[in-house]
């Protein structure tokens, strides 16, 4: 049992990290909420740091088969404890979060955070859906953190009931899931698949009703309605992370899933069981989801409903990877969910140092942004990476990520799902480079010059500006770490 | 698929009890109303309050903590029957140890909920 | 540790490169001027290569002799067919020598700009030039091609051009700037095509190659290959000198260097004293396998660089602005190395380089010490006395003077003698230029200095109330480069001489840059040692006797000078004029072609732009055609798409009814209607 322990190290931190924090919320009084930011901080970054000497580990199933190690759970929790610690450095001197009660706000997220990561090591269903359970209930408390708004309440409510209907239809799949196979751990599914048929019709239903609740977590259509919403109303720092870190955690479960309950690799690579048609489903449900946040955020006037909808298609792209089904899409996955978490939160910082100065969220707020001062300007340009990188346009991590993405899907012959994934990319250009254009070729609304930030802010945007172009430019690292990336 | 017709036969037939039991008091019962009868039902007493008035959140507060803390007095039983066993297969120290760790967390909650003020009443 | 240095090698071009890009940044960006930050910056850019290159230089000499040529490699940059070059170093002795120079005194004079320059507003700027410019130069001195050497070679000729104009709005100090570029542009294309010809050349032979330490061997093929009735190695060696002429400051191309007295004094020091003028020399020591190859060419190179020399000592003794007469006797002192190099006494060459370096850069900053204690007065018929008020300066200005005259145990003495004296194995008639030239240096440099230390006062009332030596930022790089100019000989000590101390090998520089160059195969007979001491106790008392009529005639017999310039009042006005050298070129050239601009130009007008409005109208009515064309159908088509993606992005978004309820149902609904799509 012992041995369990080391390789729980990282969520052990962050475990103790949270009852500290809870336990420091009762005896700390009103003016030192300041230190809860800072502790957070450490515990997750002690966390990657376990996480770094626990990577030499071989892969190994612990915790009596309810959690998985492997690589690719290390490259996660790192993914994880970037987002976290920036999405902490975001929240501490938000405008919008002053009157939420610190204490709470950053306990949460550090639990957050440990939801993440448990959700994409677990292995056992019953693990899947506690940790889903955890990172979906966090996430609705940090959603209506604003009291007193009505649209935060508002979000969270609907957050809650959507979030409590998809569990609930994925709980009942993965029931379905056990009486056929009488296993409740993915790789026990996958031998059962392996040498026994099942019924198809009940096979496919269960694992549609299972992508309910991991689309759900990810925003992917048909289940994806929640989403712009949700975004909307939460506070936008919280918006950052929720649509980074639980995104990615859903990827990681949906990657485990595919991967290892429903795939056997053999000699010449991953094969998915041929008797359901998964790889017509899920390109389906990708296209659809591509298209669909795509077109929706054609029209948008919400920069954050924007950022929301984007994040669907960016879903989408990624699903992608679940219908290749090779190494490369692993890896493609991987990647660019790193590149995307820089990305993503970039441009959502960069909306909220503005959006604090300006006082709305509306795409209005970048009009003529670069004529607003030497600050805003420099903002303007980091904006620009920002969306030259979503779009996919290189020198920037956006574009190398969707050359590995679609790359792996080339790779495995679905040569349409690629031209179709491309097609979208062109499509998003349109709303990306509408906040370029009305940055640099409008004018402002009023004559007001925006005043240089906190630091904090203005150093954390500056760094992923620049880490996105550096990784657009020397992705060799990266791609190196994350290509040796195996699952199980 | 067979072992399943009787529960699919008890279903049925508690459905179909239940309907008629409803339908046949509608049908053939007396129709006279009353004041009295028409009255909400409030355990005997004279009701009080709004039926729309809101109820204080302090009750729904105590019982999502008692439902907490009931869950894990839920959990000790099953734990207390296998202790005997474990203590004799020398893994006595571990389980005792796990089910401290498991208690000690829920009691980091207690004294939030405590810290919090959340259980007083006023 | 030397190890170590060596193995940062790269950061001796790029921290000036760095430095050069911060205060570049920081001038740009208009924020409030921190000198302290700026100097600190800059001299840290400067002054940890000199430590870097003096760790490589330990380790260097650790070395075995055989293997002192080390090519460090940085990135791959070209590579097109045959032409490969990378960004790559050869560090060996020759660009070792060099690299100490530019860093060691580019230092210095860092140092010196710091006390130099601090009324000036543009500060940054200057020292963002200042370190430019020593990357530039330490990229053609350590360039390991020739195509890395040619971009140092211009790189330096646009810092020299920026640094000139350097106070631009001055319009007769922009266009010196810009004078000093053009003159230098003419001397490039020489440069240009005598490169490519020997490329061309090779690589018809096969043996193409871009790289110093590959046409060693490579250059040996094309003995004997002729162009035309030239052999091709002469024309070759020929155009390549006088691109060197162009940056080096020899007849004809030397008619920028006076003029670029027009920037700040520190940057005269450094670049048309130390490094930037020396390029030249150093292009021939490090090609000195191909020169080797045609006497012909050596010969060239050898009677322009003694004619030079003598010519402009005679021009150095009639100029009154004391910088002017520093310019004259830098082109003068160039010509003796370039001299040497043409008697292919290549270590000779680069000797006196070395020490020019050190006098001539003391001498510069010494007379910037004095144009600051005389509140920028730079006519020395306006000074006199000084050495009363401007100790320091004085004694530095004088030991170098001593140093270029050529005065024993000086180290001028040294190198100069060590041409002279391979000069007159060559060629007596050149050895006697050498050595009138050299008379002449001693005469008007002594001249100078008397005029200005010595005597009785000239200076103005106003101009003696801000006397006053100048502060320790700038006395400390005199006091070094004096040090330097004094002791700097002994690395260069002859045979003849080290015999009579006993010791053995006591030419220190020849021993050290013998691995770097190439003799040529048919080695002049040497004279004897009887013959060589005699010429040095010649040249000495030459040298001594010229300082004392230098001395003499400026100070006691002044009559003789002014009685001189009255009996002959047009030779005076000739030489004063630089033999009108500068309005010849004019006439003949600049004018002509800006007739030439002015003919083209009225060309253009009149016929060709007759034809071109006459082809305007037609295409203006095929536009129209096309125009409406494109406007119709394929922006129709374009349009079209935009309107269904858009469209389709309003219908997507009327989903979005906002009523949790409606997402459930949907949600459920697409779970049905999938599984029973799939197996209904």
């Amino acid at each position: 049992m012992k041995q369990d322990l080391i390789y729980f190290l990282p969520e052990l931190i962050v475990s103790i990290t949270v009852l500290f924090l809870f336990l420091l919320d009762c005896f700390i009084g009103k003016r030192s909420r300041r230190i809860f930011p800072v502790i957070a901080f450490i515990g997750i970054a002690a966390m990657m740091l376990a996480n770094k000497s626990s990577s030499p580990l071989p892969s190994a199933r612990f915790f009596s088969d309810m959690m998985v190690f492997d690589h690719v759970s290390v490259l996660f929790k790192y993914i994880f404890g970037l987002a976290g610690l920036i999405a902490i450095v975001i929240a501490n001197g938000s405008h919008e979060l002053e009157k939420v009660d610190k204490a709470n706000y950053f306990t949460l997220l550090t639990a957050l955070v440990l939801g993440m990561m448990l959700l994409a090591n677990a292995h056992h269903f019953l693990m899947i859906y506690l940790s889903l359970e955890m990172v979906s209930l966090l996430s609705y408390i940090l959603t209506g953190s604003l009291q007193g708004s009505r649209r935060s309440s508002e979000a969270s409510l609907k957050y809650v009931i959507y979030g409590g209907v998809a569990s609930g239809i994925m709980a009942y799949g993965i029931s379905i899931l056990y009486g056929l196979t009488g296993s409740m751990t993915l790789t026990g599914v996958a031998e059962f698949l392996r040498m026994n048929a099942v019924s198809k019709t009940a096979l496919y239903t269960s694992v549609l009703m299972i992508m309910a609740g991991f689309g759900f977590k990810v925003a992917s259509v048909p289940f994806h309605m929640w989403c712009p919403d949700v975004y909307e109303g939460a506070p936008t720092p919280f918006t950052a992370f929720l649509s980074v870190g639980p995104k990615a955690a859903g990827f990681a479960v949906l990657l485990r899933f595919f991967f290892g309950a429903l795939s056997q690799t053999t000699t010449s690579g991953i094969e998915p069981i041929k008797i359901i048609g998964l790889p017509a489903l899920l390109g389906g449900l990708s296209i659809a989801t591509m298209t669909l946040g795509n077109l929706a955020a054609l029209q948008q006037k919400s920069m954050k409903r924007l950022l929301a909808y984007s994040s669907i298609a960016h879903a989408g792209y990624m699903l992608l990877a679940l219908v290749a089904l090779n190494a490369e899409a692993v890896t493609g996955v991987i990647f660019y969910l790193s590149v995307y978490l820089l990305m993503n939160l970039g441009a959502f910082l960069v909306l909220i140092i503005v959006g604090d100065q300006l006082g709305s969220e509306d795409i209005s707020v970048f009009q003529g942004l670069s004529k607003r001062g030497p600050f805003a300007a420099l903002l303007s340009i980091v904006m620009t990476v920002f969306m030259f990188s979503l779009t996919g346009i290189p020198p920037m991590a956006g574009f190398i990520g969707k050359f590995y993405l679609f790359g792996s899907v080339i790779k495995s012959g679905h040569y349409t799902l690629a031209v179709i994934g491309m097609l979208n990319s062109v499509v998003s250009l349109y709303y990306y480079i509408r906040v370029v254009k009305i940055m640099y070729f409008d004018e402002p609304v009023d004559g007001r010059n925006l005043t240089t930030p906190m630091v904090s802010h203005a150093s954390t945007v500056f760094a992923l500006a620049l880490l996105t172009i550096y990784l657009g430019l020397f992705w060799n690292g990266l791609a190196n770490i994350v290509g040796q990336a195996k699952l199980f | 698929m067979n072992s399943y017709i009787p529960l699919l036969l008890l279903f049925l037939f508690g459905m179909i009890l239940a309907g008629a039991f409803l339908a046949l008091s509608h049908l053939l019962g007396p129709r006279r109303k009353s004041k009295d009868k028409n009255a909400s039902y409030e355990c005997g007493l004279e009701p009080s309050g709004n039926p729309h008035d809101r109820f204080s959140v302090k009750f729904y507060l105590v019982a999502m903590l008692f439902i907490l803390f009931d869950v894990e007095v839920v959990f000790l039983y099953p734990w207390a029957v296998q202790f005997k066993e474990a203590i004799q297969s020398g893994m006595g120290s571990f389980f005792f140890s796990e089910m401290i760790l498991f208690m000690v967390i829920l009691f980091v909650g207690l004294l939030y909920v405590y810290g919090r003020k959340a259980i007083e009443w006023e | 540790m030397a190890e170590k240095l060596f193995s940062l090698i790269y950061l001796v071009p790029l921290l000036p490169l760095l430095g050069a890009f911060v205060n570049g940044a920081y001038a740009f960006s208009g924020a409030k001027l921190v000198r302290p930050f700026v100097h600190t910056i800059a001299l840290a850019a400067i002054f940890i290569p000199f430590l870097i290159t003096v760790g490589a230089f330990l380790h260097v000499t650790s070395l075995p002799e055989e293997s002192r040529q080390v090519v460090v490699t940085f990135f791959p940059w070209l590579d097109v067919g045959s032409f490969k070059a990378n960004v790559e170093f050869l560090i060996d002795p020759l660009s070792l020598t060099l690299m100490l120079v530019i860093t060691g005194i580019g230092s210095l004079i860092h140092l010196y700009s710091v006390g130099y320059m601090s009324h000036e507003p543009s500060y940054a700027r200057y020292f963002t030039y200042l370190n430019l410019f020593c990357f530039a130069m330490l990229i053609l001195v350590m360039g390991s091609n020739v195509p890395m050497m040619f971009i140092g070679w211009e790189g330096v000729g646009l810092c020299s051009y920026l640094l000139i104009g350097f106070w631009f709005t001055d319009s007769a100090k922009a266009a010196a700037g810009m004078k000093a570029f053009v003159v230098n542009r003419v001397g490039d294309f020489a440069f240009i095509v005598g490169f490519l010809l020997l490329y061309w050349t090779l690589q018809s032979k096969g043996h193409a190659t871009v790289q110093f330490v590959e046409l060693r061997n490579a250059v040996t093929h094309l003995d004997g290959v002729m162009l035309g009735s030239f052999s091709l190695v002469t024309i070759v060696c020929v155009l390549m000198f006088i691109g060197a002429t162009g940056k080096s400051a020899q007849i004809p191309l030397y008619v920028w260097l006076p003029d670029a007295m027009a920037g700040p004094t520190p940057v005269s020091a450094l670049i048309h004293a130390a490094t930037m003028v020396t390029a030249g020399v150093y292009m021939i020591g490090r090609m000195s396998y191909l020169f080797s190859m045609s006497p012909a060419a050596l010969n060239i190179i050898a009677t322009v660089g003694f004619v030079t020399a003598l010519f402009a000592a005679i021009i150095g003794f009639t100029q009154n602005d004391i910088k002017k007469v520093l310019a004259y006797s830098t082109v003068s002192q160039l010509g003796y190395m370039f001299g040497a190099m043409g008697v292919a006494a290549y270590t000779a060459g680069v000797f006196h380089l070395l020490t020019h370096a050190f006098f001539k850069a003391c001498l510069f900053l010494g007379s910037g010490s004095v144009i600051h204690a005389m509140s920028g007065e730079q006519d020395i018929q306006k000074m006199g006395a000084l050495r009363k008020h401007l100790p320091i300066t004085h004694a530095t200005f004088f030991l170098s003077t001593l140093a270029i005259a050529g005065i024993f145990p000086f180290s001028g003495f040294f190198s100069k003698d060590e041409i002279l004296w391979h000069a007159f194995n060559h060629s007596k008639l050149l050895w006697l230029i050498g050595v009138t030239a050299a008379a002449g240096t001693a005469v008007y440099m002594l001249r100078m200095v008397t005029l200005t230390f010595y005597g009785e006062s000239r200076v103005s009332e106003e101009a003696m109330h801000h006397l006053h030596e100048s502060p320790l930022s700038m006395t400390i790089p005199l006091m070094v480069l004096a040090f330097l100019a004094v002791f700097g000989g002994f690395l260069g000590v002859p045979e003849s001489l080290g015999h009579f101390f006993g010791l053995h090998e006591s030419n220190l520089l020849e021993h050290w840059l013998e691995p770097s160059l190439v003799f040529p195969k048919e080695a002049l007979p040497m004279a004897s040692h009887a013959t060589e001491y005699f010429l040095m106790v010649f040249s000495l008392g030459i040298a001594i006797s010229g300082c004392l009529i230098g001395f003499v005639l400026y100070t006691k017999r002044k009559d003789i000078p002014e009685s001189l310039a009255q009996k002959y009042p047009k030779v005076y006005e000739f030489i004063y004029n630089k033999y009108y050298v500068d309005e010849f070129y004019k006439a003949v050239f600049v004018n002509n072609l800006l007739r030439l601009n002015d003919f083209l130009a009225l060309f253009d007008q009149k016929v060709i732009d007759g034809i071109v409005n006459g082809t305007a109208y037609v295409t203006k009515i095929v536009a129209y055609v096309s125009g409406w064309v494109d406007r119709t159908f394929v922006d129709g088509l374009v349009n079209l798409t935009a309107s269904v993606t858009s469209f389709g992005g309003i219908i997507a978004r009327r989903f979005q009814t906002g009523r949790i309820q409606t997402y459930l149902y949907l949600a459920l609904g697409a779970i049905l209607v999938i599984v029973f799509y799939r197996f209904g």
